[in-house]
């Protein structure tokens, strides 16, 4: 590609920007179709065949017959060689073949762009920006939606807090849905970032003993709520342990996900003593017409499968001046969120006159979420 | 130099490089959050994004109260028969009895009881226009958050503070919140008991 900037290396299969009429396979005249395989599988097809070609049995045998058990005779060889020969010319084949379609095409560069670019934390503006723009199209091009996406970074001056009112929280719960909706979150496996416990009134803050899942009126005589959610640690040990940087601080205190980076290893879960992170099990999935088309990076975009997520304070809202799904959705006020930087800000004036608590405030992890009461 | 001059120096030099080293004072470092708040907001310059562009054409007034100002939703203009003196033409002895139309029949004080409150607290028989403090001074409308703070004394620091009430738009100045008859009926103030907006099912299932 033309910028040589980037930290990866990527493939000129069907840049549109492209001078020369060179394509990928070196050929700058002729078309390069005559050296790709000539009948079109489907992407399915392709795929089991190249699977199959490239470990064929070994599809079948356990961990211990795949490392111990190779055998890797003159037949095997050529197997191997094969497949990797046949994904390159598929992949090939796809992207310079005069018979595929531009939008096929353009899909496949998009799907390569996005494969091998790098962690978004490294990236500098240019790169964010490109990469959302292919989610943005690849959105497009897979279900005609336009959908906007931002990687707007954290705003100087600006550190982000949280206090909640364990007094005024009826347990409505409409936060949790507000924030279902805003963040695109699973519906499935009713996935939510927010959790509300009933406690009992004169037991303290017992959470084994808490229900955070009840249904019956609210509230309930005899009963405080109190909501948990993502602390946006400033001494984050979920950060700590990610072995491949996947989720970091950024500068106005959000606790983040690169969800493309991510491999799933859960250590973050297990790290976290508030609860606070969700695993996709499944491929999350959205009603079309319920999906958020107002979207971050960092934030609600489409997540896969095998990814872990969280609440980001809604960082597409709180970016840009907003209060987050949860705080706009409550009906009692119990919620209050801003700038804790800002000496001038409601969420200043709770810290300074309210009397505040944290949860686990032992552990050190410095949670930017303080709890009040009237 | 004798031996003893020797252990002292080493003693003063070791005591000097561990005091240096020890405690590891990056620029970007505090002990706590509450520590890092403090010393970062005092360079505070401002913000570039803005909160007006949310307000959703929500008529907002500007109210200052004890050195804090920020605005609140305008409030006459929300009131259905508004101003009031264009029924209420006559003292309200003389609308008592008549053949006029029932109005406000629906509204019932479910508010302190009998003995501190009834209409004539808040409202003003003699000019309806305009609500009435408890030494009979004239309380704007829009100012009505006054009136309630007589008693509710408490509270309207806190609103004031930002501790009560709600934000509207977002948490970018300028800060706007809803006064206190936005939420609170004051002819009926408590919040009612209802049914939580969702109820997980997976979780359920998965407890089990």
């Amino acid at each position: 590609m033309s910028n040589n900037n980037k930290k990866w290396f990527s493939l000129n299969l069907n840049s549109r920007k492209k001078e020369s009429n060179t394509c990928g396979c070196g050929n700058a005249s002729g078309g390069c179709h005559s050296n790709a395989p000539k009948q079109e599988l489907s992407e399915k097809e392709f795929f089991d065949a190249a699977v199959n070609a490239s470990i064929g049995e070994e599809r079948t045998r356990d961990g211990f017959d795949q490392v111990f058990d190779v055998k890797m005779d003159r037949r095997s060889a050529f197997k191997k060689l094969t497949a990797s020969l046949l994904i390159g010319a598929g992949a090939v084949s796809t992207s310079c073949s005069v018979i595929t379609d531009d939008e096929t095409k353009e899909k496949a560069q998009i799907d390569w762009e996005e494969q091998f670019k790098g962690n978004y934390k490294l990236m500098s503006d240019d790169e964010k920006k490109a990469t959302v723009d292919r989610l943005v199209r690849s959105y497009q091009l897979r279900t005609g939606k336009t959908i906007s996406m931002s990687s707007k970074n954290a705003e100087a001056d600006v550190l982000f807090g949280y206090a909640f009112n364990i007094s005024k929280c009826q347990g409505y719960m409409d936060c949790v849905s507000a924030c279902v909706k805003e963040n695109n979150q699973d519906r499935s496996s009713q996935m939510q970032y927010i959790r509300i416990h009933e406690m009992k009134d004169g037991k303290g803050l017992s959470f084994d003993e808490a229900d955070d899942n009840y249904y019956h009126e609210v509230p309930a005589e005899g009963h405080f709520y109190l909501g948990t959610q993502c602390f946006h640690c400033d001494n984050p040990p979920c950060v700590e342990v990610c072995p491949v940087q996947a989720t970091w601080r950024e500068d106005d205190g959000l606790v983040v996900v690169d969800y493309d980076w991510c491999v799933g290893c859960r250590y973050c879960m297990a790290a976290c003593p508030y609860d606070g992170r969700r695993f996709n099990w499944s491929k999350p999935e959205v009603p079309e017409n319920e999906v958020n088309h107002n979207q971050h990076y960092l934030g609600n975009r489409m997540r896969k499968k095998g990814v872990m997520e969280k609440c980001t304070f809604c960082v597409q809202r709180s970016r840009s001046g907003k209060n987050p799904a949860c705080v706009e959705a409550c009906p009692t006020g119990a919620r209050v969120f801003g700038n804790l930087l800002d000496p001038n800000s409601t969420i200043r004036w709770v810290l300074e006159n309210k009397k505040v608590f944290r949860l686990k405030e032992d552990l050190g992890t410095e949670p930017k979420f303080w709890y009040y009461m009237d | 130099m004798n031996k003893h001059t020797v252990a002292i120096q080493f003693i003063v030099i070791t005591v000097l490089a561990l005091s240096i080293y020890s405690c590891k004072h990056k620029e970007d470092e505090y002990h706590n959050v509450i520590e890092k708040i403090e010393a970062k907001s005092k360079e505070y310059k401002g913000v570039t994004v803005s909160s007006e562009s949310y307000f959703d054409n929500i008529e907002l007034i500007e109210i200052s109260e004890d050195g804090t100002s920020f605005l609140i939703p305008d409030r006459k203009n929300q009131i259905q028969s508004y101003a009031c003196t264009e029924c209420h033409s006559k003292p309200l002895q003389d609308m008592e009895n008549t053949d006029l139309k029932k109005a406000h029949w629906d509204i019932e004080i479910v508010h302190a009881n009998e003995n501190t409150m009834n209409c004539t607290t808040c409202h003003n028989p003699e000019n309806m226009d305009n609500l009435k403090s408890l030494t009979s001074n004239h309380i704007d409308f829009n100012a009505s958050y006054q009136l309630c703070s007589q008693c509710h004394t408490k509270q309207f620091e806190d609103w004031k503070g930002g501790a009560h009430g709600k934000e509207i738009g977002g948490w970018a100045p300028p800060r706007a919140s809803l006064t206190c008859v936005n939420c609170h009926n004051p002819h009926n103030p408590a919040f009612g008991t209802k049914w939580p907006a969702r109820f997980n099912t997976q979780k359920i299932k998965e407890r089990k």
